[in-house]
């Protein structure tokens, strides 16, 4: 078990034929994932990596029962991809591109709701089910199958963190990166949800960052409704106010998305917040031997 | 990208937002020949993109051609929070009766625009809400239906306005919604919109931030080739395409992701100095990191460079050859520690290394900059 995704998830990967999206799905392939298909417009009859590669998402669909899809096309034309992804029936999108306009996200994310369709982003670096399959950028020989669910705003810091917990001889049950733009399709409280009801996650390490309000109404679930326990880290604690830090979303405006405001949420709601990445191992470990 | 005020004045103008007359000078005398022709009196702006500049000083008015010369030399000889004054804005100066706030912003966690409109303006919309509830309305909207003329009546009939002022109002707001969603903005605001003494309503000082993601959609509103940033370590940042956030201490940072940045800077900040973040983005190329060297070296009294880099999309061994050409170049000579993990990481480690640099492997980065710190300490 796991969330979202696991060996069997057919996986279709959209513009396949371009830089990213053919080394991507190399990798994806290597690692496991049953990538079934690829849609670049103009492209259909060609094939990547021996994948078959379709002009539309419902061909794709129709002709390989393609269920998941992960988005390697260029900002512009996410919006209008992502309609015609929904469209064709697929449940769950993950949107790797980055500087995908606000406003086409906030759109996007309205159409998915009404539909029930669950997204990941944008710029996500995607998702790894440890072991069994990996849709996105991650690299695969950061992780390892085992208990633990990572929820993170930053790709690279959720490989920093599972490489420390790998030191330490604990892998994870799934990895979620859920971007850090200042909107995202779907947010931490989400995917706690789905850890929480997976009985193959023991607890849960969130990996937040400054800008907006995601931990602090992460820290309000868990106070109501998680059992399982949860473990944190805020970076960007020296973070200067009125900075974007590198993502859309991570910025100290108006006295909002500080540092201490995210902290003091999650403490309150008792998750321990470790001070710097490497802490979150000690912090896991105390919790585990807690559960016994 | 956040729009100066004569920019975003413009803007409303264009889109039916009244706005008093008004025109950008760049010197005294400039300032002057614009306030005969909008006639006396005249509210003088600094033209900077930080907020509390009234505050600051940045406003002032002037009731006479002379006094308008002497302000703008004045503001135009300052900075105000760090930011030098190019631009004075002159604008006819208006007899204000009563003061409002319109703004429309994003609400990121529910991931839909919000629209809020105050009878109290030219203050912190936040402070009123907080002191004065009442004078304060609110309003989600659903992206894909937008705001009803019905809906911004009934926000202005909340805050106390009726007849035809609740029309004008509420005009005004869809109006400004409009401007929004049209220029995709993170932020449009009107604070404060002024009913004047004969009734009519004008947009006193005009807030406009467009998302840099959709600038592409909007190539047609031909903006100044103003400068945005005032620091020029971090304006050549953008212009060679990282994050670049200066900061005071004296150890350089670069790193392959803005999360894994901002631990680094945490991480570094617990027994040294930062002196800047910098974050490369998922395009490494040797060029960019030869660029991210040049720029990090830059920075006044550096002792040391962190690099921390992690092979996702990126093909950090690429990037490893423009650490090491750049090194060899220019003869660094304090010391340089990378860590860089994932994809190629043996090929990225062997080129580092080939140009005398400390690699760390396989451990947290918190080892890696225990480790600089060491070599710190040795060089006494």
């Amino acid at each position: 078990m796991s969330i979202l995704l696991n060996r069997d998830t057919r996986v279709l990967v959209q513009g396949i034929t371009g830089r990213a999206g053919r080394t991507q799905t190399r990798w994806m392939l290597e690692y496991g994932t049953k990538v079934v298909a690829g849609v670049t417009p103009g492209r259909g009859g060609e094939a990547v990596e021996g994948i078959p590669v379709y002009n539309t998402v419902a061909e794709a669909v129709g002709e390989q029962r393609a269920e998941a899809s992960v988005f390697f096309v260029p900002p512009p034309a996410v919006r209008d991809a992502a309609y015609e992804t929904m469209d064709a029936g697929i449940k769950l999108i993950v949107v790797v591109t980055e500087h995908v306009p606000v406003h086409d996200v906030m759109e996007i994310r309205s159409y998915a709701r009404d539909r029930g369709v669950r997204l990941l982003g944008p710029t996500s670096p995607g998702i790894i089910t440890p072991g069994e399959a990996k849709v996105g950028i991650m690299p695969g020989n950061m992780f390892r199958p085992g208990r633990i669910g990572i929820i993170s705003r930053s790709g690279t810091l959720s490989y920093e963190v599972s490489v420390d917990l790998l030191a330490a001889g604990l892998g994870q049950s799934t990895v979620v990166g859920i971007g850090a733009d200042p909107v995202v399709f779907t947010g931490m409280t989400e995917l706690l949800e789905l850890f929480e009801n997976d009985p193959a996650t023991d607890q849960v390490v969130i990996i937040g960052e400054v800008g907006g309000t995601q931990e602090e109404k992460a820290a309000e679930f868990i106070a109501r409704r998680m059992t399982k326990p949860v473990v944190a880290y805020v970076a960007g604690r020296q973070a200067p106010e009125g900075k974007r830090m590198g993502h859309a979303g991570a910025i100290i405006q108006g006295g909002l998305g500080t540092p201490q405001s995210k902290v003091n949420a999650l403490r309150q709601a008792e998750v321990p917040v470790a001070d710097y990445p490497l802490e979150v191992v000690e912090l896991v470990q105390k919790r585990r031997q807690r559960i016994g | 990208m956040r729009l100066y005020e004569f920019e975003a004045s413009e803007l409303f103008r264009r889109e039916g937002i009244p706005v008093p007359a008004s025109a950008v000078a760049a010197s005294a005398g400039e300032a002057r020949e614009k306030a005969a022709e909008i006639g006396l009196p005249v509210v003088i702006k600094a033209q900077v993109l930080v907020g509390g500049r009234g505050l600051a000083g940045g406003v002032q008015t002037a009731a006479s051609l002379e006094q308008v010369a002497e302000v703008a030399n004045r503001l135009l000889h300052t900075s105000i929070k760090g930011w030098p004054v190019h631009k004075v804005m002159v604008a006819r100066q208006v007899a204000v009766a009563q003061e409002f706030y319109l703004g429309v912003t994003i609400d990121g966690y529910e991931g839909q625009p919000v629209v809020i409109l105050s009878a109290a303006g030219g203050v912190s919309v936040e402070d009123i809400a907080r002191t004065h509830p009442e004078l304060v309305a609110s309003r989600h909207v659903p992206i894909s239906l937008g705001l009803t003329l019905q809906e911004a009546r009934e926000m202005a009939g909340r805050v106390g306005l009726g007849g035809k002022d609740q029309d004008s109002v509420a005009n005004l707001l869809l109006t400004l919604y409009r401007v929004f969603r049209k220029y995709d903005a993170l932020v449009a605001e009107i604070n404060p919109l002024a009913r004047t003494v004969d009734g009519k309503y004008l947009a006193l000082d005009a807030k406009v931030e467009i998302d840099d993601s959709a600038l592409f959609r909007h190539t047609d509103l031909k903006l100044e080739p103003e400068e945005r940033i005032p620091n020029p370590l971090e304006r050549q940042g953008q212009q060679i395409g990282v994050t670049y956030v200066d900061l005071d201490g004296d150890i350089g940072i670069i790193a392959s992701g803005a999360g894994l940045g901002m631990a680094t800077m945490d991480i570094v900040g617990r027994i040294l100095r930062p002196a800047n973040f910098l974050e490369t983005g998922g395009a490494i190329t040797a060029d960019l990191l030869y660029q991210a060297m040049a720029l990090v070296t830059q920075k006044k009294n550096l002792r040391a460079i962190f690099i921390n880099l992690y092979g996702g999309i990126n093909p950090i061994d690429e990037g490893a050859k423009g650490v090491v050409r750049y090194i060899q170049e220019n003869r660094v000579t304090i010391p340089v520690v990378a860590k860089a993990l994932g994809n190629r990481q043996e090929e990225t480690w062997e080129i580092l290394r080939s140009g005398g640099v400390n690699v760390v492997t396989n451990v947290a980065t918190e080892k890696g900059v225990a480790e600089l710190a060491r070599l710190l300490e040795g060089k006494g």
